[in-house]
């Protein structure tokens, strides 16, 4: 039992460092959350545009604001960085203070995960109930045992998106365009993840590929949980898809951080 | 600033990046993966509509093309230029400029000129191009002078709206990645202002005046325009472009150097 109050005051430290640490730069983060919401808020203008002669599939206007509403929150909650951080700091040596550090970079980055997203997704929630108060059609149905479903599909989309990008970024060992990769990645989620549809409105071909991939499991599937949309047999192959991938993207981190670490001489070596 | 000048550093720029020729087939992989993606995207939103703010799918398409030209530009001059300020506000870089016997802004502007990017000029108005032949639309020389016009207007429209962002760094030097808030406003770009509802068209067209940028010269090509409204664009230009320049003498009064 020592070795968990060990790590959980590891991880006391690690929150307390990250969160004073974006204490500064709280305009930036600002900036950034702007960024991440302006992509749901035009494609909900242009679904709202679309959804003005009546509904789309079942999605009327008001279905579209809680879809994309719940978006902006799932996806500040769930959404990683990682694969640019350990691009650069694989090509300019950075890697080497921090492999240098007792622990294991990937606590850092998960530390600095759940400090930003505490942070960004408390601005979203107080948004989205000042906007709530006012216009009912964002508001969603309540129950604890929904909420208790989304917060661990969230956790569990969080954790995949934290593992993909990590394990994309290691493949900065191998080439020097692992954003590259990563831009492909987010091109393609863009579409299969829901990001710009709900998944129901894609052409039925590109759905069915996607349910055999990873990517409804990073935002779709929580989103859908939030609003309520997702019920009984879909509810649950939804949660073993979640953990089924996040087992594979968990087995690729750890191949190519085996083998990139013995591949990586750092800057100099 | 002297095209001599300009014309030396693009030189100096140029040749530079001519060291790295792979770059020219990324940049073009990666503007083709755009353009795919951005139709696509448009195929998804067709799927259950024909129109789109009363524009049709080809249209669209025109538009998606002076969006990328536009992108071409930003990407290759303004990026890479103006796009640092934030950082060399705060670092105190920005010395080295303001003692080079230069206009400030012209110099911070226009310094760089990553060549590989223009490959976005040209595949967007090919694109263009094509979604005109798809249209069965061949435009007037009027329109087509229209097109010119307005679009002159648009890298006018889209440079002011860099300076203003970025003069934001003088007030709040600590934000570093101030280029954001372009990226995010530029998105709204992307689509027939039309498409949006009434509260974030008056926006769009008055206060952040994106649809400058691609609605107007997109309309002037496809005839939806009386090709002299153009002439008003580029009024609307000359008075952003007027505008900025005064915000950034403004600006540039409060930057007290890297001792500060």
């Amino acid at each position: 039992m020592t070795g968990t109050v060990d790590w959980l005051r590891r991880y006391g430290a690690l929150l307390r460092a990250a969160w004073l640490q974006d204490l500064q730069y709280r305009a930036s983060i600002v900036l950034w959350l702007l960024w991440g919401v302006t992509e749901p808020a035009v494609a909900l203008g242009i679904w709202w545009a679309i959804a003005a002669d009546g509904p789309v599939q079942g999605y009327a206007r008001a279905d579209f604001a809680r879809y994309f509403f719940a978006l902006m929150l799932v996806n500040q909650l769930t959404i990683a960085w990682d694969s640019w951080y350990l691009d650069s700091w694989i090509r300019d040596g950075e890697l080497n203070f921090r492999l240098a550090r007792p622990i294991h970079p990937a606590h850092e980055a998960v530390a600095e995960n759940i400090a930003y997203k505490a942070r960004t997704a408390g601005m979203i929630l107080v948004v989205w109930l000042i906007v709530a108060a006012v216009w009912p059609a964002v508001r969603l149905p309540f129950g604890a045992d929904r909420w208790a479903l989304t917060a661990a599909a969230v956790l569990l989309a969080a954790a995949l998106r934290f593992f993909i990008s990590f394990a994309t970024g290691l493949l900065a060992f191998w080439t020097t365009r692992a954003t590259a990769i990563m831009e492909l990645h987010a091109g393609i989620s863009l579409f299969l993840s829901g990001r710009l549809a709900p998944l129901a409105l894609l052409p039925p071909a590109v759905a069915r590929v996607a349910g055999f991939l990873w990517f409804p499991y990073m935002l779709a599937f929580p989103v859908d949980l939030l609003t309520g949309t997702v019920h009984g047999a879909a509810l649950v192959q939804g949660f073993v898809g979640q953990v089924v991938w996040l087992a594979v993207w968990v087995g690729a981190y750890r191949l190519a951080w085996t083998r990139g670490l013995r591949k990586y001489g750092g800057v100099g070596g | 600033m002297k095209l001599r000048i300009l014309a030396a550093l693009w030189r100096l720029n140029v040749a530079e990046e001519l060291q790295y020729r792979a770059n020219l087939v990324a940049s073009l992989l990666g503007t083709i993966f755009w353009i795919g993606t951005a139709l696509l995207t448009l195929a998804v939103f067709f799927r259950h509509t024909t129109r789109l703010g009363d524009w049709d799918y080809w249209e669209v398409v025109v538009l998606l093309g002076v969006f990328n030209t536009l992108t071409g530009v930003i990407e290759a001059v303004l990026r890479p230029g103006i796009g640092r300020l934030a950082g060399e506000v705060k670092s105190g870089g920005l010395d080295l400029v303001l003692a080079k016997p230069v206009d400030a802004q012209g110099f911070v502007s226009f310094r760089r000129l990553d060549v590989w990017r223009l490959t976005d000029v040209v595949l967007g108005l090919a694109l263009a191009g094509y979604a005109l032949v798809r249209l069965h639309h061949v435009p007037t020389v009027a329109q087509l002078a229209a097109f010119g016009l307005a679009l002159t207007a648009a890298v006018v429209v889209v440079y002011a709206l860099w300076v203003a962002l970025m003069s934001l760094a003088f007030w709040f030097v600590s934000v570093e990645n101030l280029s954001v808030l372009f990226d995010a406003v530029y998105e709204g770009a992307r689509y027939p202002v039309s498409a949006y509802p009434g509260a974030l068209r008056f926006v769009f067209v008055y206060l952040i005046p994106i649809a400058w940028t691609t609605t107007i010269p997109a309309s002037a090509l496809t005839g939806r325009l009386e090709p002299g409204f153009a002439l008003v664009a580029a009024a609307v230009a000359a008075l952003a472009f007027a505008l900025t320049r005064l915000l950034w003498r403004t600006a540039l009064k409060r930057y007290s150097g890297a001792s500060g």
